[in-house]
């Protein structure tokens, strides 16, 4: 990301202190700046007035349900992407709230590292410029949207139909954490952890893939967060 | 008509109906029987007075007194209303007003005593048509032969033309019985109706379905004013349930995320940490299994919240999402799925099923081991079949291994809560699914009959 660009800020609307102070937290060490508020109808008053790239809303909130305020945000014209952070965690909790216009739904209690995974990926969403391009390329490894295709140089990589959905995901994320949970969200939509590590199994048949065309490691692992798809980073 | 036909309502006003038409038949036909019998008593009462008559003029002055009333009566009466005859003993015709003795009568009793009185059937009408008489006849002392008799005529034109009114009325009575019994039914069947249709919008999930309209004040309207409370005390309930489970997660998980983010800020080493992690979040799992279980109990058999689901195509999906892993335990995953099999459901909820499964063979089952997940149209259902040549149910548990927190003494190092079964269990049930475990020689194998969508 370009640093001359002002922080971007980021809302907190949440009661618990622990998890608003995680969440502040999360949006410094990603170089945001937070504003913290505790209750529905001030977030609801802050999210209209000031300019945020993200609002991390809490459901169960004095006053109301941050699931609500979402239509009400839209009708404003505000185009911040909303995060619902909430105890209520189920999978058919967060269906509910993804189909009721949240851009992330991650259920309390939650690992820091997934926070911070979320709130960067709709960070980067946030400043992306829509581009219509057909080829995506980080060095020599490219990525045809509409052949769905992936080249390392001259090299041809084979992907099943799902990895290719999985190398998209991770290249709208280049450079970032992303975590299993993520990946099994938006690559396989589905919103509960299952008990065994099929995400894991998955990577690392892709990364594999890669690795062999490229001669270098493309997805790294980051212990106990997630993956890491940065095809110019050296090393394992 | 269908629904006519099924209805109680309309055998209640049928059988009222046919009461009706029964009673009234019944006090027609009694008026009939008593009207004959008048009419009869009156012809019988005619002949009497007749006999008394003809009694007292043959004791003054004997035949030739007789002779002399039957000529004067013979002037007045024709055949046809009644008939006199007097012969001597030669069978020479003294007076009366037909020609001669009728064959096949012959005289019986004596004098004019009231009994015995005989039927006669005679050629006596206009052109020789039969008519029935009531009489005497006797023969008199010196072999005198005397016969009255009166005809029944009269007695049947009466009774023909009270049959004649009796048979269209009794139609028309049947006919507006019919017709009054439609016209209740319709009316009551109307009623009920909409209450049997409030029902079945609740029955479907709805439980904020009301009947529209004024209540009227009657037994039907007591009966919607009765349902609508029910119903007022049955989504209270739900709803309180509702905030329960919602104020528990609440009240639990956000503990836990405090814990959980204050584990970051220990100073313990890293593994220890992780455990600690882990520990929570197999608890919020576990959580979410028991939410997950009783929200799809409480939801089952409801509609709202179901789409449209290719069983076939998301089976399909998570064969894929299994199958490297299966490989790398040197498992085969096999998915037979033909397509589309489409169902009314949660994509979610089945996907939680078939993860279940698929984990659960994944965890019992070992290299070399072989497992199947296949989708075949069975009847109105879609039969899936997951089904794996692991170690299986132990025999022991085999009947309640769907219940909550149930699990194989065998089975105590293999993570898990005992959940996933109780949750497929409650999902299938929620979509209106049949589940079965059919015994098996080897391996474990649960048989899912989804409901197919028409």
């Amino acid at each position: 990301m370009t640093q001359d660009r002002p922080a971007p800020r980021i809302l907190i609307v949440e009661d618990d202190d622990a998890a608003a102070r995680a969440a502040e937290t999360a949006a410094r060490d990603l170089g945001a700046q937070p504003t913290r508020v505790a209750s529905y109808a001030e977030g609801l008053a802050e999210a209209s007035a000031g300019d945020y790239a993200v609002i991390v809303f809490d459901r169960m909130l004095p006053g109301g349900d941050g699931i609500e305020a979402i239509a009400q945000l839209r009708a404003t014209g505000s185009t911040a992407l909303v995060l619902i952070v909430s105890a209520l965690g189920r999978a058919t909790n967060k269906i509910e709230g993804l189909e009721k216009g949240a851009d992330d739904y991650l259920a309390k209690p939650f690992d820091p590292d997934e926070l911070r995974a979320r709130l960067r990926a709709l960070l980067r969403r946030a400043a992306m410029v829509l581009s219509d391009s057909d080829l995506v390329a980080f060095g020599d490894l490219e990525i045809r949207v509409k052949a769905r295709t992936v080249h390392v140089g001259p090299r041809h990589v084979p992907v099943s139909p799902k990895e290719f959905e999985l190398i998209s995901y991770f290249a709208r994320n280049a450079g970032a954490v992303v975590t299993r949970m993520q990946l099994l969200e938006n690559v396989w939509n589905l919103h509960f952890d299952p008990q065994t590590n099929v995400v894991d199994v998955h990577v690392g048949r892709l990364r594999r893939k890669l690795e062999q065309a490229a001669g270098r490691a493309v997805i790294h692992t980051e212990r106990g967060e997630g993956y890491v798809f940065d095809p110019a980073r050296s090393g394992a | 008509m269908s629904a006519l036909r099924r209805s109680a309502s309309l055998r209640v006003t049928l059988a009222i109906a046919a009461g009706i038409v029964l009673i009234s038949l019944s006090a027609m036909g009694l008026q009939y029987q008593l009207t004959a019998r008048a009419l009869a008593a009156r012809q019988a009462e005619l002949l009497q007075s007749d006999l008394q008559a003809f009694a007292a003029t043959y004791q003054q002055r004997r035949i030739p007194a007789l002779r002399q009333a039957i000529d004067f009566r013979s002037k007045t009466m024709l055949p046809d209303e009644a008939i006199y005859l007097l012969q001597d003993r030669e069978g020479v015709k003294l007076a009366g007003n037909i020609g001669g003795w009728p064959v096949g009568i012959t005289p019986e009793g004596t004098g004019f005593e009231a009994t015995p009185v005989l039927g006669y059937d005679l050629p006596l009408g206009p052109g020789g048509d039969r008519i029935a008489y009531r009489g005497i006849a006797r023969e008199l002392p010196g072999g005198f032969r005397f016969l009255t008799a009166r005809a029944e005529t009269p007695r049947e034109v009466t009774l023909a033309g009270l049959r004649a009114v009796i048979l269209p009325v009794a139609a028309g009575l049947v006919a507006l019985s019919l017709l009054a019994g439609w016209l209740t039914s319709r009316w009551v069947l109307a009623r009920i109706g909409r209450i049997n249709r409030l029902a079945d919008r609740v029955a479907e999930g709805d439980l904020s379905a009301r009947l529209p309209g004024a209540r009227p004040d009657d037994e039907f309207g007591l009966l919607e004013t009765h349902v609508h409370a029910m119903l007022d005390r049955i989504e209270a309930l739900n709803r309180a349930t509702q905030r329960l489970s919602d104020l528990i997660a609440h009240e639990l998980r956000t503990p836990l995320n405090r814990i959980l983010q204050k584990i970051r800020m220990l100073e313990a080493p890293g593994a220890q940490k992780q455990a600690l992690e882990a520990e929570i979040h197999a608890t919020t799992r576990t959580f979410n299994a028991l939410l997950d279980i009783s929200s799809a109990e409480a939801a089952g058999g409801a509609r709202p919240g179901l789409l449209p689901v290719d069983l076939a195509g998301l089976a399909g999906e998570l064969c894929e999402l299994y199958q490297p892993l299966a490989e790398d335990r040197g498992m085969v995953l096999v998915g037979d799925l033909p397509g589309p099999a489409m169902v009314l459901g949660e994509r979610n909820l089945i996907a939680q099923v078939l993860t279940n499964l698929l984990d659960n063979a994944m965890k019992f089952c070992g290299p070399g081991d072989r497992i199947t997940l296949s989708l075949s149209p069975e009847g109105d259902r879609h039969l899936m079949v997951v089904e794996d040549t692991g170690p299986g149910l132990p025999p022991e548990i085999r009947a309640e291994v769907t219940r909550l927190f149930v699990r194989a003494p065998r089975d105590r190092a293999v993570p898990g809560h005992g959940l996933g079964l109780a949750l497929v269990q409650a999902i299938a049930t929620r979509h209106g699914a049949r589940l079965a475990l059919p015994e098996t020689a080897q391996g474990f194998k649960i048989e899912i009959a989804w409901p197919k969508l028409t």
